[in-house]
């Protein structure tokens, strides 16, 4: 389930904490093994995380399902993350997530048919600054209108 | 923790600097109201239920997680504090579906009365409520996760309690979920205490579910006997119906706690199976008949067989160890006044040449406070479910702990796990006591000269030389150790050596009873395999069920079974091999239905009354006895009640069976050795009547556990059967050893 390479990168991460404190190292873990598994955890997934990291499964899916980044959906290439907090709710983000879920035909936690989009809605990113806002993989938009979300999304491939 | 006054509520009140707010409120008898905290469980604060006004502080503070300190003044009940309360209140049902009337909880849900006193009238919310799916989490616990107010109780109880986090809280804010991550839902042996705890109808008791409303039962004090814990319940009954039962308080026993042997068995009462007539057999067909015809019918089989012609020796009595220390006590006094000392209760035992002889002499609030504790032979878990927890505890706050045993277990603390074949066990500890007795410049016994200690040897012993306070448990894999008198002995001399106390877990149920009112033939008499081998004429029988009880199951139906042998039989519960060599058989009454007492591992005689009366025409069986006895003529029976038993015995001093027998290293058989343990769910006969235990999974445990090479050996494999067993290849089994542990009735025992 957890492939050597994976189980290496963990132990990196294991041994920056104290000795049987081993499932510290849990967020970290998960990551790494959400990137080889179609960025994706199943229960299986987190099962073999739990056990590598000697912890009850149960403990590993708290983590699992509290951090929105860890997916338990097949996500599409792109993951769009956007804001619908409150100050990206109160600039129309809840207008724009329905006129992105029209363009690409799917709701928020579904994935495009192609596989090269998924749309998710997320808690405050820390740009409300720049609100109505999403996040695209790494990178995010601001000051979103419909149009520049079109923009957007026709550029991605 | 220094003395301190403290103002709650206008009144000057005692406390320790540091002690939390709630505990003290608790103990005045201030009442405030709380969800998440338990006084057994760790503080989560979560709740925010308990919110009390302190001078000085601006915020209302949470009284389960605030410290007291000299001085301070406190309000539970002034404006602010009631206001901040009532808000919580508000929150907490703005998710809560407020179905009370179709709600298992309602009368007895924590929610229901706070929100009686706090709550508004009027609900100010009006979005749509969140919903949770039910989730099946197994036979024995009812979800309805929607009333879930996360108060977290059951993910502390699982995690700090049981030892197993098998709860869990998923999803975040209002997505939060309390559930089970594993498929087979919740598989704790305490699993049924997360009823217990959950303050609303989140979780419930599935076989009593839609049942009653806890209003309509009465609710009294008793004793669960399945194990040497003797757990203190409430067994709540109904219309002259056991309904539920309900954990008790006793710190010195049970603590708060039960086990889900203890919680769900009485179950088996209702069973289609009692028995529940008094029956003859005529010319080998069974008729039901009345108590004095029946009665008539045994004393003149009796007569016929054994007592007309002086042949008192040639009866037997033989009693589970399930039965109260009253009835047996009257059977043994019946049995040696009528001149016959053929008696036992130790009916599993193969060799009784070899029975264990080890005193328990450390009471369970004491194994809490062991350094180091030294388990031979046993799952405790599974096998004595509230001892494993105080050796729990005692591991949490730092004991060391070393298991001998043929398996690896699920352990639910931290221990070092020794694997040995059951031949091996002696020799290690024979190397331990060589070890302690050369520190210690003491000569050396004969037999341990020619032992020269292994690597285990060595630390054992270190471990125990090391320890202040330790402890060696003798568990119930023991028993058919063909040196199990000698590990027995052994563990004796070790313990004195080192200081160490020692607990004889290798018994069970209410065996200490029966060694107290000496339920064991004298010199002249006879043992249950000595009875089997002797031409017997008659037996009276308690509570027993051959293909269960008995380690020579074979030969001990073909006796029983003997043409001219004349058997009586108390039982609760119909069974065909009972029926089949019985000539009455009498209906007594089970566990719940008759008064009397238990002697647990405290030493401690627990009294209990009966909670309801047994069904149909079956009767306490000390009751039975006392007739019988009364028609025998016989002197000294005129009990008109239990009490009037207890009195007569409890204060004899208990019988000391500690026989020296000397210790034989010699014999170590090279084969195969199997140990043969009943699935936990299927230790007694009503037990084995309790449908939902019977279908959790821990019910349906049945295997033959062996490593690879063992199988290969037994020229087995995987889906196959070992002694009807199925067989689990593992390498968690000692090498040339086989683990059973089935939830199956078995001759095999007869076979070794
Ligand atoms: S199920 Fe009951 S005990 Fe568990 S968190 Fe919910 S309310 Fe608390
Ligand atoms: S509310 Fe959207 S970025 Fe803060
Ligand atoms: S009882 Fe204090 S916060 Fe829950």
């Amino acid at each position: 389930m957890i492939s050597d390479n994976a189980k290496k990168q963990i132990d990196h991460w294991i041994e920056k904490y104290p000795q049987g404190k081993q499932s510290s190292a849990v967020m970290e873990a998960l990551k790494i093994v959400q990137a080889e598994n179609d960025n994706q955890l199943t229960h299986d997934s987190i099962q073999a995380v739990a056990d590598y990291l000697n912890m009850p499964g149960i403990a590993a899916a708290e983590v699992a399902t509290f951090y929105e980044n860890y997916n338990h959906k097949p996500v599409g290439k792109h993951i769009i993350r956007f804001c619908h907090n409150i100050s990206c709710m109160l600039n129309g983000a809840d207008d724009l997530i329905a006129h992105l879920e029209t363009k690409l035909g799917v709701k928020t936690g579904e994935v495009t048919k192609d596989g090269l989009i998924s749309v998710k809605k997320v808690e405050c990113l820390g740009a409300c600054v720049g609100a109505p806002m999403f996040q695209i993989n790494d990178k995010y938009y601001e000051n979103l209108t419909a149009d520049k979300i079109d923009d957007i999304v026709d550029g991605l491939q | 923790m220094a003395d301190i006054k403290i103002e709650i509520d206008g009144q000057i009140v005692n406390a320790k600097a540091g002690e939390t707010l709630i505990a003290i409120t608790d103990r005045e008898g201030i009442s405030v109201p709380r969800f998440c905290y338990h006084k057994k469980l760790s503080t989560s604060a979560s709740c925010r239920m308990c919110l009390v006004d302190i001078e000085g502080v601006p915020k209302p503070q949470t009284s389960c997680s605030t410290p007291v300190s000299d001085g301070m003044k406190i309000h539970t009940q002034n404006e602010k504090a009631k206001a901040s309360q009532k808000a919580v209140m508000e929150f907490l049902l703005i998710n809560h579906p407020l179905d009370c009337p179709i709600c298992d909880q309602g009368g007895e849900c924590e929610l229901q009365d706070v929100a009686v006193e706090y709550g508004s009238d009027v609900s100010r919310f009006s979005e749509g409520k969140r919903v949770v799916a039910a989730s099946d989490i197994g036979p024995l616990i009812q979800t309805d996760m929607t009333r879930c107010i996360h108060c977290t109780r059951c993910v502390r109880f699982g995690s700090e309690i049981a030892g197993m986090m098998e709860m869990g809280g998923t999803g975040r804010g209002e997505d939060l979920k309390i559930e089970p991550f594993l498929a087979e839902g919740i598989t704790s042996e305490l699993s049924g205490n997360m009823i217990d705890v959950c303050p609303v109808g989140a979780l419930t008791s599935k076989p009593f579910r839609y049942e009653l409303r806890s209003w309509q039962m009465v609710s009294n004090e008793s004793i669960a006997r399945h194990d040497l814990t003797g757990s203190n319940v409430y067994a709540q009954t109904y219309k002259g119906q056991v309904k539920r039962i309900v954990s008790g308080d006793n710190e010195a026993v049970n603590e708060t706690w039960i086990s889900d042997r203890d919680r769900f068995s009485y179950e088996g009462l209702t069973h289609e199976n009692r028995l529940l007539t008094p029956q003859i057999k005529v010319e080998g067909q069974w008729k039901e008949v009345e108590w004095n015809v029946a009665l008539d019918f045994a004393i003149k089989g009796l007569s016929n067989t054994v007592l007309n012609n002086r042949k008192a020796h040639k009866l037997g009595g033989l009693a589970s160890s399930t039965t109260t220390t009253e009835e047996l006590y009257l059977m043994q006094k019946l049995l040696r006044e009528i001149g016959c000392e053929n008696l036992d209760h130790r009916l599993n035992v193969n060799n009784l040449d070899e029975a264990i002889h080890l005193e328990s002499n450390l009471k369970l609030q004491a194994l809490e406070q062991v350094d180091h504790a030294l388990i031979i032979g046993a799952n405790l878990r599974l096998e004595q479910p509230m001892i494993n927890h105080r050796l729990r505890k005692a591991q949490l706050s730092g004991a060391n702990i070393t298991a001998l045993n043929v398996k690896e277990f699920d352990y639910n603390y931290a221990l070092n796990h020794v694997s040995v074949a059951p031949n091996e066990i002696a020799t290690i500890l024979a190397g331990v006591l060589k070890i302690v007795l050369e520190k210690k410049s003491i000569e050396l016994p004969e037999y341990l000269s020619a032992i020269s200690p292994s690597s285990s040897s060595v630390e054992l012993a270190k471990d125990l030389l090391n320890a202040e306070r330790p402890v060696i448990l003798l568990g119930e894999h023991i028993i058919n150790n063909k040196q199990a008198a000698s590990i027995a002995q052994l563990i004796a001399e070790i313990a004195k050596q080192v200081g160490a106390n020692t607990l004889n877990l290798s018994i069970s149920a209410n065996a200490l009873g029966a060694q107290h009112v000496n339920f064991v033939p004298n010199s002249v008499g006879m043992n249950v395999n000595e009875m089997f081998k002797a031409e017997m004429r008659a037996f009276l029988l308690l509570d027993v069920y051959p293909e269960y009880d008995f380690h020579h199951a074979n030969s001990a139906i073909e006796a029983l079974s003997k043409e001219d042998v004349f058997v009586v039989s108390l039982n609760s519960f119909n069974n065909d091999l009972v029926a089949q060599y019985s000539d009455v058989l009498l209906p007594m009454a089970a566990m719940y239905e008759t008064s009397g007492s238990q002697i647990n591992i405290n030493h401690d005689i627990q009294s209990f009354t009966a909670m309801v009366k047994a069904p149909d025409e079956a009767k306490p069986a000390w009751k039975v006895l006392k007739v019988l006895a009364d028609l025998l003529e016989l002197p000294g029976f005129h009990y008109e009640n239990s009490t009037q038993i207890l009195e007569e015995f409890e204060h004899q001093p208990a019988h000391e069976h500690s026989q020296e027998t000397a210790i034989d290293l010699s014999q170590q058989s090279t084969a195969i050795e199997t140990v043969w343990m009943h699935n936990c769910y299927h230790s007694d006969a009503l037990l084995r009547h309790a449908k939902s235990l019977s279908m959790s999974t821990l019910g349906q445990v049945n295997s033959a556990s062996m490593n690879a090479n063992t199988a290969k050996e037994l020229a087995l494999s995987d889906g196959d059967e070992y002694l009807g067993v199925p067989v689990d290849i593992t390498e968690t089994v000692a090498d040339l050893c086989v683990f059973v542990n089935s939830n199956q009735a078995t001759n095999i025992r007869s076979m070794s």
